[in-house]
């Protein structure tokens, strides 16, 4: 009896935690506002949020992911003080901000394995490409992140009501316009856009169908011997339009510069070759991590053909992250900075 | 005094058979055992196959959950189903005669249906294990293919808009105790047309030896996939000369190499059979006609002991008119137009020649094993070798095979 009565005392005991102590939880963790607004790398990024009114909302409940441009990210854009905004249209920019906030909570870890292209809602109408590699098949753990071409330099930063990864580049949604409004708004890209009207190649672009748009300016066609006026001269009946304008244009396809990059992790092979549209020639797109820069760009290079004894006849580097992966609602505008082919290579023979 | 003690003892016995009875009693829990009746046996392989590239980064993932018996709402959305596939991905080369992934793998995508899935399986019927089987209810079924997202969410914890994607509904009628592979397919290559084909197997109702290993072909390809252009054909060098494809009619040789641990394709074969004449195999996704086994002895080699045997088979595949013997290519040559394909099935199936040969490889037909006092020994299986577009897909069934002797 004894024994049994001890027995239970005994268990009740071992029950007994007086001086059990749990950590005080950290009350420090801000808001996603107030933690944008008090690092200084994001000051430009708070501004613009100051700007569109988005403050009181990031502050509530939540839970929001933020997806935060740093300071140098802007300025790469030209955008250096906060009054810098002043300058731009109100609405769009309320958009393009609203596109870097997601209504959600997203770790790193909420996104699948490999994962190309998984979209999420913003707070603005369209959603936002998500591309994570996170293992090689051939063997190793891979950590990359993209959203919508941009390079996620810090992930995971847990915030009071979400969390937040840093961007090193400002997403560029253009949300309903086209690779073809894209263009005509933009006069750097006249002479192509002429050049593309010429030659019949630019009616498509404001179709439903998917380009991948490598647009080169006025200086890159005047490297490759095209100039307005020259254009002007051109009779359009003796140069073959699909190798000197399209060559420019890859059809049926949506590349960011970061799918080169992300594909060269998981799958050991960041390039995609295809022929021209109606023309023999042959390209080769690969895009991924420049040296020494180690920021994103893209090359091109075109071959006559693709057997073994085609040499290259042309291949540019562009890196200007800036300017690329212009998102439109039909494909993807990337900054060419060379011309691909002279107008004596595209004569009709 | 004494009686008071024993009064003591007798309490504290008390209290242990009370403490007793309560754990016994606190362990006892009511299991309800699931049970499918009268059910029919069903196996399923998704041979919609696909690799993950830049160019082919838009394309739509055939990454399926699989419904037999669904309940849809008025919008045609599955919220419930009898059996539920989830997670199902292409097939792997090799299906073994266990759902052996489940011991190694950790990842939630499943090559075939049951495979890594805990439902109620096949038993041993006439001496074949069919523990890679499903058991599922006999009778009319609908059966419903729906794409989803490549992720690990479960698919009826999806959002809404995802789980409308339906790739195919049908109804199909199994016949109690039968045994069922269904295959996902792409029918034709050029319209990209898909559909399933129910293969009611007659492995368990034939008088097989145990002393012979079977092997059945199907050329389950899309149409037009040997005619159609390289450049929209999966580039993978470990497929060999099967990734072009081969021709809608072949013949099939078989060769019977001595050793597994000689990899050369010109090392010794066992006398006899070297090219020899073992099959024909038609392209067919309509018919679910079963196509009929050839065999060959385990014990062909006269350095086997009756216990265990080293050898391993090398299928070729030629067009009517060629064989072995007048084959005009040669022996590395892998881009053949469709007219000399091989495969060669030795150890696991990863081993590659050291000679410059054009072969895919899959794991060995024969099963070499520790039984008993012997180690390996060899025994005998039941086979499918299956061809699909540019891949090659082996399915070994294993027998009941006679308990180890120590």
């Amino acid at each position: 009896m004894i024994l049994a009565i001890g027995m239970q005392l005994l268990l009740l005991a071992s029950c007994k935690h007086d001086d059990l102590t749990i950590a005080a939880p950290n009350e420090n963790i801000r808001p996603a506002a107030d933690f944008v607004k008090n690092n200084y790398e994001m000051r430009l990024f708070y501004a613009a949020i100051k700007k569109v009114g988005y403050v009181d909302e990031l502050n509530g409940a939540g839970p929001f992911t933020i997806l935060a441009p740093t300071d140098a990210a802007f300025n790469r854009m030209g955008i250096y003080n906060p009054t810098d905004f002043d300058k731009l249209n109100a609405d769009s920019l309320k958009k393009v901000i609203g596109y870097h906030l997601l209504p959600r909570k997203l770790s790193v870890t909420d996104i699948p394995n490999n994962g190309i292209d998984v979209r999420y809602a913003t707070l603005s109408d369209a959603e936002v490409y998500t591309s994570r590699a996170s293992t090689n098949p051939n063997g190793g753990a891979e950590n990359e992140l993209y959203f919508s071409g941009s390079e996620v330099t810090r992930q995971d930063v847990i915030l009071a009501n979400g969390t937040l990864h840093v961007l090193d580049n400002v997403m560029k949604p253009n949300f309903n316009k086209t690779v073809q409004a894209w263009l005509a708004g933009h006069p750097d890209y006249s002479v192509f856009v002429s050049g593309l009207k010429k030659f019949n190649l630019w009616d498509q672009l404001a179709t439903t169908q998917q380009f991948t748009v490598f647009a080169p300016n006025n200086e890159a066609l005047k490297n490759g011997g095209i100039t307005a006026a020259s254009l002007n001269e051109m009779d359009a009946s003796k140069y073959l339009g699909d190798l000197l304008f399209g060559v420019y244009l890859l059809y049926d396809r949506h590349f960011f510069v970061s799918d080169g990059q992300v594909f060269s992790r998981i799958n050991s092979n960041g390039s995609f070759s295809y022929f021209l549209k109606n023309n023999s020639h042959y390209m080769t797109f690969g895009g991924g991590k420049q040296y020494p820069s180690f920021k994103l760009g893209y090359g091109l290079v075109l071959y006559p053909g693709n057997g073994p004894s085609d040499s290259p006849i042309k291949a540019v580097t562009s890196e200007i992250v800036a300017k690329n992966d212009n998102l439109c609602s039909n494909g993807l505008v990337h900054h060419l900075v060379d011309g691909l082919v002279t107008p004596e290579q595209a004569i009709k023979k | 005094m004494k009686k008071n003690r024993l009064f003591q003892m007798n309490t504290t016995f008390v209290w242990l058979v009370a403490c007793n009875f309560l754990l016994l009693a606190s362990g006892c829990v009511k299991v309800e055992y699931s049970k499918i009746k009268e059910p029919a046996y069903l196996r399923v392989f998704n041979n919609l196959n696909y690799v993950q590239t830049l160019g082919s980064k838009d394309n739509k993932v055939p990454f399926f959950c699989m419904f037999i018996n669904p309940v849809v709402d008025a919008s045609g959305m599955p919220v419930s189903a009898e059996i539920v596939g989830d997670f199902l991905d292409q097939r792997d080369a090799y299906a073994p005669p266990y759902p052996s992934h489940i011991g190694t793998s950790t990842s939630v995508n499943n090559p075939e249906y049951p495979g890594k899935e805990n439902v109620l399986v096949g038993p041993i019927l006439n001496g074949f294990d069919l523990s890679s089987w499903a058991q599922v209810p006999s009778g009319k079924v609908r059966i419903m293919f729906a794409y989803r997202p490549k992720n690990t969410v479960p698919f009826f914890q999806l959002e809404n808009h995802l789980k409308k994607d339906i790739l195919i509904d049908t109804t199909i009628n199994l016949t109690a105790q039968e045994v069922y592979t269904m295959h996902l397919l792409q029918k034709d290559f050029v319209t990209k047309r898909t559909g399933v084909l129910l293969r009611q197997e007659i492995f368990h109702k034939l008088p097989l030896s145990d002393s012979l290993a079977y092997v059945n072909f199907y050329n389950m390809s899309g149409k037009g996939y040997w005619e159609a252009d390289k450049s929209l054909k999966e580039d993978n060098f470990l497929l060999a000369s099967f990734q072009w494809g081969m021709k809608d009619d072949m013949n099939v040789y078989l060769s019977l190499y001595e050793d597994q641990n000689i990899l050369n394709h010109k090392g010794p074969t066992v006398p006899g059979y070297k090219g020899k004449y073992f099959a024909n195999v038609k392209l067919n996704t309509e018919t679910a006609v079963v196509n009929p086994y050839s065999s060959f002895p385990i014990w062909a080699s006269k350095s086997s002991n009756g216990i265990t045997t080293n050898i391993w088979p090398r299928f070729d595949f030629f067009v009517p008119g060629m064989d072995v013997a007048s084959n005009p290519f040669f022996s590395g040559s892998t881009d053949n137009g469709g007219n000399w394909v091989s495969v060669n099935c030795l150890q696991n199936g990863k081993i590659r020649m050291q000679s410059n040969d054009n072969a895919a490889i899959l794991p060995n037909l024969l099963v070499n094993i520790h039984s008993g006092k012997n180690n390996p020994a060899t025994f005998a299986t039941v086979n499918t070798i299956e061809v699909v577009n540019g891949k090659v897909y082996l399915t070994t069934i294993q027998r009941k095979y006679a308990p180890p002797i120590y």
